[in-house]
């Protein structure tokens, strides 16, 4: 998930100082994308964030908790608003489920909606969902090197195979040396670019350097976008397995 | 006294002609009606044709092989396995075309939109012999092979997605084991379906890269084309034989809304006959009649000369028969030429929209049985029989004193 993978990200970088810095000065593409994905491997987290949508005729402020294991599991429930409290989402491996506290009813989600907007956000269960895909479905080169604010910015251009489950004509990613993804760009099969995920407050949270606002837009369509905002972050903490079952998902328990 | 045949005829031959302007409007209105049940009968069939052809075409064939509970469930799960050289258990010269195949729900995406769709895998070469692949255009290329890894999208749904020829889409579809396999194919060619629906539903690859995929090596169906329709219930049954744990159905089964259509066009040829039949008896019985009450002297002058009331009946029936069977030859005759205008169809671009909500073609082409023919020229000489009875009774009842004191 594009948050999970962003806790993960942020853990990257706040490990991948350690890692990487005493590595010659340009790393590969794959290394700046395996190294950011691979250091996060086993991590377990606790966030709070708040979620704005924004739409051109209105807007909308929902706050949640989120508990992740390892890469790939992660549960986020709402807190508020009061209409959404307790509605909430479960993914392990690549299953993922939700539960609606109004119809008491926990749906395992069909892959006809994996493409869908999560929680009517501009992210999709399937931007929640991607793991390493970036990895193996990739060709990765890059492109650019720049040099931001003392921070190196490397631009890496990945070009999904032919086969690859990508409906993208590219995409395009900033990350900075320390492994804090600044941008991510998707182009459709005529290179234009369609959304962009952004990180547009990097903080520090939880003793880590990472993004602690990131927002999602629709490039063609203006004044689409949903931002999400850390407001608490807990990492390397035990997190109860229990919490990763559907029954957890159901009853509502917390960590 | 009984007269010959011969000269039975020549009496009422001649006794039509002596009212030229009559006779000839009771043709006329025979003509026109035989006319019209021979056109109205060829435009249903031409419709109940392409009905049949679509059916069978929209992937259904003739008889189709299926796992239990497929119809119900249609994925992966419910699938089976043939050996890699089978062959139907039919007799070749009926068949004319089969086909195995691999078919679930999937989700196709572009860059910009999502829909359900059924993804197909199919052998493009065996498929075109019996499926509307076949006979409609294409735009781009088609499928090269089983292990193709491409799709063959409709028109309507690239338009809906937003994509093009050679574009990549994404597949999503479940895996017997209940994960989901996607996978990226470029668009190797559009299909135009011409409206029939089946553009917005069928995405079609090949079936090995479909198989491979689902991680199977088994299919969801076999589907066999016959020679003809008749054949239908005779392969369903040998395929049933060999197939006893699966099911074998016609499209009949498969598709009970067009079989219903189908039946309902049947009656509605029928119907269409005996309205016509009714309305133009009624002409033929009052002209029959009128010409026995002008010929009451006549007919009592020529009992009293000793003509056998059979001989009377005989005349009418004659005369009848006659004037019908004139009619019906020359109501053929226009019927078969109407037919024969639109022999490039009946063009119904100009409601196009209306027409294809009912799922037809907007090019209607007529079709004439001879079957139908027949049956038309015998009804029609039956019905003019029958209507001839009544008048002949008139005129035996003419009592020849009565008849010539007038």
């Amino acid at each position: 998930m594009v948050v999970i993978r962003f806790i993960a990200v942020a853990l990257a970088m706040g490990l991948g100082g350690t890692a990487f810095s005493e590595q010659a000065d340009q790393p590969t593409a794959r290394d700046l994308v395996a190294a950011a994905i691979d250091l996060t491997r086993g991590v377990s987290s606790y966030t709070e964030m708040s979620m704005v949508i924004h739409r051109p005729d209105w807007q909308r402020t929902s706050s949640l908790r989120a508990w992740t294991r390892g890469r790939e599991d992660a549960l986020i429930r709402f807190t508020a608003p009061a209409k959404d409290a307790g509605s909430a989402t479960l993914k392990t491996g690549n299953k993922m489920w939700t539960f609606t506290p109004k119809l008491n009813r926990v749906i395992r989600l069909p892959f006809s909606m994996m493409s869908q907007g999560w929680a009517g956000s501009d992210f999709s269960y399937q931007d929640l969902s991607r793991t390493d895909k970036l990895l193996h479905q990739y060709d990765l080169v890059l492109i650019d090197t720049q040099q931001v604010d003392g921070f190196t910015h490397y631009t890496i251009e990945a070009t999904p195979h032919e086969n690859a489950p990508v409906v993208w004509g590219k995409e395009e990613m900033v990350i900075r040396d320390d492994y804090v993804l600044i941008s991510q760009t998707y182009f459709d099969q005529e290179m234009v670019p369609l959304k962009r995920l952004e990180a547009v407050d990097i903080g520090t949270l939880g003793n880590r350097v990472f993004a602690t606002r990131i927002r999602m837009s629709k490039l063609d369509e203006p004044d689409n976008w949903t931002e999400i905002s850390y407001e608490k972050a807990d990492f390397d903490i035990s997190v109860d397995d229990a919490l990763f079952t559907v029954f957890a998902l159901k009853t509502g328990r917390a960590g | 006294m009984t007269l010959p045949f011969t000269l039975l005829v020549q009496l009422s031959w001649r006794n039509l002609w002596r009212h030229r302007r009559r006779n000839g409007m009771l043709l006329a209105a025979i003509l026109v009606a035989v006319g019209t049940v021979v056109f109205a009968n060829a435009v249903i069939r031409g419709y109940q044709g392409d009905m049949l052809n679509d059916a069978v075409n929209n992937l259904a064939g003739h008889v189709k092989v299926l796992a239990p509970g497929y119809r119900a469930d249609p994925s992966i799960d419910k699938s089976f396995t043939i050996a890699p050289d089978w062959q139907p258990p039919l007799d070749p010269s009926l068949v004319l075309g089969w086909t195995s195949r691999v078919r679930v729900p999937a989700v196709i995406m572009s860059e910009r939109e999502t829909r359900g769709v059924q993804l197909v895998g199919v052998d493009p070469e065996r498929e075109t012999l019996i499926s509307f692949l076949g006979e409609v255009d294409i735009i781009g290329g088609y499928l090269e092979g089983p292990a193709d890894r491409r799709v063959l999208i409709g028109k309507a749904l690239a338009e809906q997605l937003d994509t093009r020829l050679g574009r990549r889409i994404v597949m999503i579809t479940q895996g017997s084991d209940g994960l989901n396999r996607e996978a990226g194919f470029r668009i190797v060619g559009l299909y135009d379906g011409e409206g029939t629906g089946v553009e917005k539903v069928f995405v079609f690859t090949g079936r090995e890269t479909l198989q491979a995929l689902l991680d199977t090596t088994a299919i969801t169906e076999i589907s066999v084309r016959l020679i003809a329709d008749e054949y239908g219930a005779l392969a369903g049954r040998q395929l049933a034989a060999s197939f006893s744990d699966l099911e074998v159905m016609g499209w009949r089964e498969l598709q009970p809304q067009i079989a219903a259509m189908f039946a309902f066009a049947d009656a509605a040829i029928f119907i269409w006959f005996t309205i016509m039949m009714i309305a133009l008896g009624f002409g033929l019985i009052n002209t029959l009649v009128t010409a026995v009450l002008e010929r009451t002297r006549e007919l009592g002058m020529l009992r009293a000369l000793g003509m056998r009331p059979r001989a009377v009946v005989a005349q009418v029936v004659i005369e009848s028969v006659l004037i019908i069977g004139v009619g019906l030859v020359l109501g053929l005759a226009v019927g078969v030429w109407l037919v024969s205008l639109l022999d490039e169809g009946i063009d119904l671009g100009r409601w196009a929209a209306g027409v294809e909500m009912f799922g037809m073609r907007t090019v209607l082409v007529p079709r004439l049985l001879v079957a139908d023919l027949v049956l038309v020229a015998i009804m029609t000489m039956i019905f003019g029989l029958i209507a001839s009875f009544y008048p002949a009774l008139r005129a035996v009842r003419i009592k020849p004193l009565e008849a010539m004191r007038r």
